[in-house]
Order: structure tokens, then sequence, then C-alpha cells
């Protein structure tokens, strides 16, 4: 018995015969070389039958011969899915950019995430890794090999002791170590600590050398604080080291005004939004609203990306505050504190960080057009010790 | 067929050991208790309904009894019945038959 494999494959028919010489028109149908299954009686005069598709044809020319009517009663199989199919095209259509879609974005690197390395190294891998084609929105169908990517990375940034690359699905996984270079021991050199300023010192303490100072000397501009040499004139120098810490003192003149002008706004904003291109704006939204002369706008602008294109129409945020001017008048003493304020902090950012300011005094106060000008007298205590080298002469 | 060619046929077949249908052109009627009938080396489908299946052979016909009789395979010389089988007879055909 020869059994008709993979039926579904092939695609079946079912049909109902109906005619007066049903049997003669079956048996004519067998031996063109159909196969028949299924076949049940509806009626002294009718028949269901299952019939391949392929056999249809046949089927078809017997039928007027035989005088039998035909009916289909249903189509199953891939051939008549396939039909369906082709009839939706669009669905067709939509499942091929679906997969494409899904195959896309799952080839496509959505971030890099490099731990392990502080800020700069970081900025620095980043802008190598987008020489190489590795940034976020591009496609990994080009990209190399992590261990490429490994290599390359260790010849182009010296600074780079090791990184570990890996890829991760959709996002790049970098690990790297700092090489941490360790300066080469310089020879010691022979020197002394000398005062960079005039001050009375406070505080101090030689790691290496002979201190030559005590603690509430005054020592000027220049003098020998410690020196390397150990033993006296011995000429056998060492490099010194240490902290000397003494008071100095500074001639501060500031400016103050007694009247400002301030700029408040009232928490009123209003949104204004238009596209950009080239410089060129075109209102979109909020623009019809005027406004009297005191306000304040922002600005932001948003920008689309897509697979790291970026589109050339930017949407402009604007802001617009209400504004509203204030004049403030300050007493004598608000003015007065106010200048020492500025004097402390400018002066605090021209002298080094471990400088500490002690004390001020006024000096001088004038005032002149509405602006006070005060001469101040500042303490501070700072580090003083610089390192002299000493010519031995050899 | 004439009557020699079959007394022939016969004695071939029973000299030689060979399997009759094969020899004589009869139908080969295989069944599963009464549920399947498996029918080989028939030529025709002569009647169908539910109660009652005619089949040609080369010798003569078949008639199968039965109830709720549907075939669930047709091809060149095999049928496949099924249903609740309740006789078959043997019809020879003489000469002049087919």
């Amino acid at each position: 018995m020869k059994k008709e494999q993979l039926t579904s494959l092939q695609g079946t028919l079912v049909i109902t015969i109906e005619g007066q010489v049903l049997e003669a028109f079956i048996q004519a149908c067998v031996k063109k070389g159909c196969t028949f299954s299924e076949i049940t009686y509806l009626n002294d005069r009718k028949v269901q039958t299952t019939i391949f598709l392929k056999d249809w044809k046949k089927i078809r020319e017997l039928r007027k011969a035989y005088h039998c009517k035909i009916n289909i009663v249903s189509k199953k199989g891939v051939p008549f899915f396939l039909q369906r199919l082709k009839n939706r095209k669009s669905l067709l259509a939509a499942l091929l950019i679906g997969f494409m879609a899904a195959f896309l974005l799952a080839n496509t690197l959505w971030s890099i995430k490099i731990t392990g390395l502080d800020p700069e190294l970081e900025a620095e891998v980043e802008s190598k890794l987008k020489t190489y084609g590795i940034k976020p929105g591009s496609t990994t169908f080009s990209m190399k090999q992590p261990r490429e990517v490994q290599r390359l990375l260790l010849e182009d940034i010296p600074d780079l002791l090791w990184v570990g690359v890996k890829k991760q699905g959709t996002s790049y996984h970098l690990y790297g170590v700092k090489q941490t270079t360790f300066d080469e021991e310089e020879e010691p050199r022979p020197s002394n600590i000398v005062a960079a300023k005039k001050g009375l010192v406070t505080r101090m303490f030689i790691s290496k050398g002979r201190p030559m100072v005590e603690v509430n000397n005054v020592v000027k501009k220049g003098e020998l604080l410690a020196t390397g040499e150990l033993k006296e004139d011995s000429e056998e120098f060492i490099e010194a080291e240490g902290e000397v810490y003494a008071e100095t003192w500074y001639r501060v003149e500031v400016e103050g005004t007694r009247e400002r002008q301030q700029n408040v706004t009232d928490g009123e904003s209003d949104h204004s939004y238009s596209f950009v291109v080239n410089n060129f704006s075109i209102p979109v939204w909020g623009f019809w609203r005027k406004y009297e002369d005191q306000v304040r706008k922002e600005s932001y602008d948003h920008s689309l990306e897509l697979f790291g294109w970026k589109f050339p129409i930017l949407l402009r945020e604007t802001t617009t505050y209400k504004n509203e001017e204030q004049f403030q008048s300050l007493t004598d003493e608000q003015t007065t504190k106010e200048s020492v304020d500025t004097a402390r902090q400018s002066l605090l950012l021209q002298l080094e960080e471990d400088a500490e300011i002690t004390e001020e005094k006024i000096l001088h106060e004038s005032e002149d057009h509405g602006k006070v000008k005060l001469i101040l007298l500042v303490k501070v205590e700072e580090n003083i010790a610089e390192t002299k080298y000493v010519s031995q002469g050899d | 067929m004439s009557k020699w060619q079959n007394q022939l046929r016969n004695w071939v077949s029973q000299y030689f050991d060979l399997p009759a249908d094969v020899m004589l052109d009869l139908p080969r009627v295989t069944t599963i208790g009464s549920l399947h009938a498996y029918i080989e080396n028939c030529t025709g489908l002569l009647h169908f309904s539910d109660k009652e299946v005619r089949i040609q052979h080369r010798r003569g016909e078949l008639l199968i009894k039965g109830k709720d009789l549907r075939i669930k395979m047709m091809l060149k010389e095999e049928l496949l019945l099924e249903g609740e089988l309740k006789s078959i007879d043997f019809k020879e055909v003489r000469e002049g038959g087919v």
C-alpha cells in the first residue's frame, strides 16, 4: 500500500461529487492515476471525498465526460496557504519588515560601558572606539572582533595597562586598568629650603634637612629656612624637604556699590516651540504670545538622533520667564561686609590651596559717588617653603 | 480466458507453490475483524453506498455488505474499506464477463 507522505505539503481538497455515473467516474479517475481518500456516502448520487491538488486537473478534465458536478468544500495545505499569502501582500511586507527591524535592532550596538578608568581615560577610550566605528547606534556587522578591539586599544592608548573587551548582546563592556607610571627616583639633588614670602613662622615640619629658623621668627623673602647640609661646613648636601607655615600679610583694595540691581523671576513661564533648520527657525507653537519688555528667555534644543545619524531639524523649546527688576539699597554695614567677602574670595583664588585666612582688618574706607572703596589688611597662614637647589660646583 | 489456460495456471501455481492471487488474477481480501477490508487486485468500483459496495475484479465481482461503509483510500488496484462489515460475497463471472 502506497502511503502518501506529507499530505499537508501537497495540498488537499475536500470535494463533493454529484452525478448519475459516480462509480464509473471515480473508476476512470483512478485509472488515470488519481488517489481518492475518505470517500463517504452522502446519498445515492452524491459522495464526499478528499483528493490531492495535483490530481485536480485530471479530475476536472474527466468531469465533463461523465456529467458530474463537483463542489469544493475546503482547501488545505501549504500551496493554498501560500496562495492566500500572495493575496495579502501588505501582511507579507509587514512580516518581512518586522523581521528585518528586529534583526537590525538586535544587531545594533546600544551602549558602551567602561568601568575601572578615570573620566579622562574613559573619554579617550570612547573617542578611540569611535574611530574604530564602535559607538552606540552603529550596527555590529562590520565591527571588529572584541579581541581585535582590545589589541588596538592597547596599542593606541599607552596609558592603558590592560583592557577587557566583552560584547554582550547589544552592549559593549570594557574594563580597563590604568598604567601607573612610577617616576624614576631622581638622584637626590642638594637643596635648601628658602622662604617664598615675607612672614612670621607659625609652625614648621622639616622632614629632611636641618631647620635654620624657629617658630615665631620673622623671615624675609629668600631667607634660608632649612638647609640640606646636615653637618655644618661639611659641604655635603642632601635634598631638603619640609613644610614651613607662616603668617603673611596682604593689602587688598576693593570697591563695592551701595546700590544694586536684581532681576527677579516671579515663576511664571511660557513655553514656545519652533523647528530650526540651518539657523532658520520656524515657529510651531506658542509664538502668538506677546510680551512686555521685562522678560528672560531660555532656549533648549532637542535634537533627534537615529542610528547615530543626526536629524537636520532641531526642535527648539523656548521658555520665557517674566522678569522684574528690583533695585536694592544696601546699608553701610552690608556694603562693607560684602566687599570684605569679595576681597577674601579673590585673594584665596590667587593663593595656594592650603592657604587660610586668619584675620582681616579694614585700614581705610572711603565713599565716592555711591561706590565704597576699602583697603584691607589680610592675615593669611600659608606654606612659604620653596626648594632652592644648591650648585656644589663640582 | 480459455479453460485450458486457466487449468495451466492453476497447475503452475500449485506446482511451483506460487501465491494464487498473483498467478490467477484473483482479488486478495484482507480483513481486520469487521473493521477494515483491504482489497487488492481489483479493477473497478461498480457500486458504492454506505450499506453495499460492489467491486469488480478480473474474474468476477465482490459484494461487500455492511453499515456506515466508506472508502478510506482508493488507488489503481487497491481499495481500503472501513466501516462495520457484515458479509463478503463472491460472484464468479464465467466466460464473457470482462
